[in-house]
């Protein structure tokens, strides 16, 4: 039986064959869930799905598109909300 | 007439220079534009700009240092370009504490050799080096055994 703390579902489970034949389970952390646009919801292309610790290595600008929103907002957003703002200020 | 002509004041709406602001310097054709300002000189598509009701008065395929005049009239900052400069390899030093014991040694030597020469001949030299070896080796013995 796995100890109570692998029960819960916390960690994934990968199988290893292992050298003698046997199959073992190996425990694993889970990945973050993707980011997504803080508007629409949508995927966000540009941002890894990576652990903490890995992120917490990666460039600035491997983390984020370079855009302003970027990594917050999709492409599409950010255009519509520059331009609402572009044309609120004309008024 | 379109919105977009030349001495336009414009928004960046796409892209890595999004949100900033740029003026139009020459009509390219084709939906495209070249635009300076804030922003990087460039070549871009009319569907990236959204254009705004001010207007600069610019000459038609204006410098960069027309468009900073006019920009700072307007308060605005201007992106120049950072050129990059070549930084000179580090060269190697050699260590200098090496070189201090290397000059320590012969003295000592020379010290040595002096009283050498006081005490006797060159023959016991030769004598002594041999002594030191066995008595190293007897040591190593006595050691061995320990060990084991």
């Amino acid at each position: 039986m796995p100890r109570g703390m692998f029960k819960s579902g916390r960690l994934r489970k990968i199988f290893v064959r292992t050298p003698g034949g046997k199959n073992v389970v190996h425990y694993r952390q889970r990945k973050p869930s993707k980011a997504i646009c803080g508007n629409c919801k949508k995927q966000l292309a540009g941002v890894p799905r990576e652990l903490p610790a890995k992120m917490a290595n990666m460039p600035k600008t491997a983390k984020r598109p370079e855009r302003k929103y970027g990594g917050v907002l999709c492409s599409a957003c950010t255009r519509n909300l520059l331009q609402e703002k572009a044309r609120g200020e004309a008024q | 007439m379109s919105l977009f002509e030349v001495g336009r004041l414009c928004l960046k709406i796409a892209g890595r220079d999004a949100g900033r602001k740029c003026v139009i310097v020459e009509n390219v054709g084709e939906g495209y534009v070249v635009v300076d300002g804030s922003t990087r000189r460039k070549k871009v598509n009319i569907k990236h700009l959204e254009p705004l009701s001010e207007m600069v008065e610019l000459k038609d395929k204006a410098g960069h240092e027309d468009v900073k005049k006019a920009f700072e009239k307007l308060g605005l900052k201007v992106w120049d370009k950072k050129s990059k400069k070549v930084s000179e390899r580090p060269k190697k030093v050699k260590k200098v504490k090496p070189k201090k014991e290397v000059k320590a040694k012969p003295k000592k030597e020379a010290a040595k050799e002096e009283v050498n020469k006081e005490t006797s001949l060159k023959k016991e030299k030769a004598e002594k080096k041999p002594e030191a070896k066995t008595e190293t080796k007897a040591e190593k013995e006595v050691e061995a055994p320990m060990e084991a």
